[in-house]
């Protein structure tokens, strides 16, 4: 379904990200987890382009993204792999002009050329979906930070993503508004929603995902099924980070 | 040896102190200088004298072999005139229009450039005897068609004629008369209005004998129509109650006329004429109008009129002389002319804002999200039209595009020149909107699919918009009040009406108290937009 070959990216003279691979199968879920400044987020980002990368692939599906070629060549690609790749913020991004439904409905409308009437029956659809049907025509900054993840979450949606992509999607909330947005991640995972997590929740990556991998300093340490990383780690970093977390 | 060349210097020096003591102790032991420092003059030793450059020849206009140094008659008359009073001439630089205000405002003593003898202003300034006699001269193209005062009242192909004058001058008041048949344009210095008759902006100007005279030269293409008409007397203005000041230039004055050095003067720059007779007339009768104190130790003969030169009965039209008005009757006199003059300003601000704004927005995304062989000449544009002048931008547009062919008449340079000025501090503004729309927003846009141009249009610029409503408010209402330097390219908007209108009427306090009222009758209802716009950007409107 989506797999990452060999990526490389570089800061300067800093390798950000080395000969990363990982692949997800369709219908199941991913979770990246690791010590902060292991790359992380900078790998999900690369996946939809919103960072470039020195060497490597996405592969999406059939559509291919590197890091070559013309500008025109390369902003058709990037297109093509962002209609098929949802993206969840840590900072739910919202657009604060447009209300609730016109957040979720803006892409349809104007992406993909979806008639208003229809565009808007989808929003409210999915705005259900994340339990926030009754919140349509109210404005992000009238919105808990939890209802704004789960507006973000509707959002991505909207487009009928093949792959979401959630970077850190809890980590601005407290924890009743976390949990509200787990439950929705949890049932998009029931539901066979292809994903990538980046998290530090560990209660989520137990719940959702089926492989887990484990990034220190620009490397995948370690991965492998959930349960068999969480109960058997093989790598020193892995240990140590599963350590300092439970011992919260 | 070292000792000896000490000793050497040290006679060098006293020598030259004693020759400094010496000439300080002689040069006020000079009658002339002790006598001079007795005037109540602005600088002691010095005659401050009021004039514009721009006015140009033959009164005072920048020299060519040097252009900080003025020449003139009237520099040579000041000059003369300061030696007679023991003092020393110094020029003083002010905006024609403006400059009986400046005289006021005790910026210099007197004021010496080609101003005309006015009932009106003795209420404020005192005068002196004349020191040169005017007519008006009409200049046309030497084409033939304009050839008379006749064919000047009949309109052309293209309607009215349009006659240049300089604002607030006599020739400006003459033409008032017949302002049903012509359009008067207004200009800060002669020689743009005969240079618009040149270039075909003007049907012809209307101008003062010495300027007409002394310029025929420089204007080949120029053409004398009929004889001078009207007939004024240039004179000397300074402040209320420097009676002695005035006393003593009547007296240089009188010497000098007599004396044939005013002839030998306007000889040079070529404006001597027969008119200049009746100086010699006043001063051997002794009497100018209502100044027979002034040299009342000379006979005075019963005729207390001066006998105008030439007087043949049709080019012998007195140029109007009216009572100063006040209060109530200054609003019923002019508020008509201020309130039109103030509707041409929301004209020019209302129509270039919009432009300046869209131009604004542009050049900012351009600036930010262009390709990159655009950001340098747009950030050399931002710079250049923020570094320099608005006015000089107008006069470049107005002034020098002509003599490239270009010819924008005076409307739209006003609004292209405002537009293009304002487009730069827009775009400046929209630029820090721009920016302060966070990062996080493009990158949203973009993960969902949208190309830059749509986020941009859809989801960056909204939220900009929002951001620079205050500051573009605020620029909307500066524009208001930087119309007013649309004076230079002719326009007479709400400012130059109020000057020009103070120059001619003297109702100076009136006319400032209607203006401010009507710029803030314009500014202030924006405020208030301005005000409700904050606050609905706060709150998200779609």
């Amino acid at each position: 379904m989506i797999e990452v070959r060999d990526l490389c990216k570089r800061f300067g003279a800093v390798d950000v990200l080395s000969e990363l691979t990982l692949s997800v199968a369709q219908g199941t879920v991913a979770a990246v987890i690791g010590p902060s400044g292991g790359g992380k987020s900078t790998f999900l980002r690369c996946i939809n382009g919103l960072e470039s990368f020195e060497r490597g692939e996405v592969r999406v599906g059939s559509d291919v993204l590197v890091w070559n070629g013309s500008p025109r060549e390369r902003a058709d690609r990037l297109r093509a792999i962002r209609r098929k790749v949802g993206f969840v913020f840590q900072q739910f991004n919202l657009f604060p002009h447009l209300d609730v439904i016109g957040n979720v409905s803006e892409a349809p409308l104007r992406v993909l050329g979806h008639a208003r009437a229809a565009a808007e029956a989808e929003a409210v659809r999915l705005l259900d979906r994340v339990g926030l049907a009754e919140k349509k025509d109210a404005y992000p900054h009238e919105l808990s930070g939890g209802q704004q993840q789960r507006v973000a979450i509707a959002r991505a949606l909207a487009m009928h993503p093949e792959v979401l992509l959630l970077d850190e999607p809890t980590s601005a909330l407290d924890p009743v508004m976390a949990a509200e947005v787990m439950s929705v991640i949890s049932e998009l995972a029931r539901a066979g929603q292809t994903m990538i997590v980046v998290t530090h929740q560990l209660g989520l990556v137990r719940a959702i995902a089926d492989t887990v991998h484990v990034f220190a300093a620009g490397r995948r340490v370690e991965h492998g099924p959930t349960a068999a990383v969480f109960e058997n780690p093989a790598h020193d970093t892995t240990r140590a980070f599963l350590r300092k977390l439970q011992a919260w | 040896m070292r000792e000896k060349a000490r000793l050497a210097m040290a006679r060098k020096g006293l020598a030259a102190l004693v020759l400094v003591t010496l000439v300080v102790a002689l040069s006020l032991a000079n009658p002339a200088h002790a006598e001079g420092r007795r005037l109540p003059v602005l600088t002691p030793g010095t005659l401050m004298w009021g004039g514009d450059q721009e006015g140009g020849g033959p009164y005072v206009y920048p020299a060519d072999d040097d252009p900080r140094r003025v020449v003139g008659f009237e520099v040579e008359l000041a000059d003369e005139l300061a030696h007679r009073l023991g003092l020393r001439a110094q020029f003083f630089q002010g905006q024609w229009d403006r400059m009986l205000d400046l005289l006021q405002a005790r910026k210099c003593d007197i004021v010496l450039n080609g101003y005309e003898w006015m009932p009106a202003r003795l209420e404020r300034m005192e005068a002196t005897i004349p020191y040169y006699v005017f007519g008006l001269q009409l200049l046309a193209r030497d084409t033939g068609e304009v050839a008379s005062w006749d064919d000047l009242r009949r309109p052309s192909a293209h309607g009215r004629r349009r006659v240049g004058v300089l604002a607030a001058s006599a020739a400006e008041k003459y033409l008032e008369a017949l302002s049903s048949d012509v359009d008067i344009v207004n200009y800060d210095g002669s020689t743009d209005a005969m240079r618009e008759v040149e270039t075909g902006k003007l049907d012809a100007t209307l101008q003062d004998t010495p300027a007409a005279t002394f310029y025929r030269s420089r204007f080949p293409a120029l053409r004398a129509i009929g004889a001078p008409v009207g007939h004024g007397y240039y004179v000397i203005y300074a402040r209320q109650g420097e009676k002695e000041l005035v006393r003593r230039l009547n007296d240089a004055l009188l010497g000098m006329i007599l004396g044939g050095e005013i002839e030998k003067i306007d000889r040079a720059y070529g404006i001597w004429n027969d008119a200049q007779r009746e100086l010699q007339d006043i001063a051997r009768s002794g009497r100018f109008y209502d100044y027979p104190e002034v040299w009342n130790d000379r006979p005075a003969t019963s005729d207390t009129r001066p006998q105008p030169a030439g007087d043949d009965g049709t080019s012998d039209r007195h140029v109007e002389v009216t009572a100063r008005k006040h209060g109530l009757d200054v609003v019923r006199a002019y508020g008509g002319i201020l309130l039109q003059s103030a509707g041409l300003t929301v004209v020019l601000s209302c129509l270039s804002f919009p432009l300046a704004v869209m131009a604004g927005l542009f050049i900012a995304m351009g600036r930010l999200y262009g390709p990159a062989w655009l950001k340098a000449p747009l950030t050399v544009y931002v710079e250049f039209l923020r570094g320099t002048p608005v006015m000089l931008q107008l006069y470049f547009i107005f002034f020098f595009l002509p003599e490239v062919g270009i010819n924008v008449p005076a409307f739209w340079t006003a609004i292209l020149g405002l537009s293009i000025n304002y487009s730069a501090y827009e775009s400046e503004i929209y630029r820090a909107g721009l920016s302060a729309v966070p990062k996080g927003q493009m990158e949203a846009a973009l993960a969902l699919g949208m190309s830059r141009p749509l986020a941009l249009r859809r989801i960056i610029v909204p939220q900009a918009v929002r951001i620079v409503v205050p500051p573009v408010v605020n620029d909307f209402i500066a524009l208001f009040k930087d119309t007013s330097v649309c004076s230079v390219v002719t326009l007479v908007e709400l400012t130059k009406r109020f000057s020009v209108l103070s120059q001619s009427t003297q109702a100076t306090t009136e006319l400032m108290a209607m203006t401010a009222v009507l710029y803030l009758a314009m500014s202030y209802p924006l405020s208030l937009v301005s005000r409700r716009l904050e606050l609905a950007a706060g709150r998200p409107v779609t």
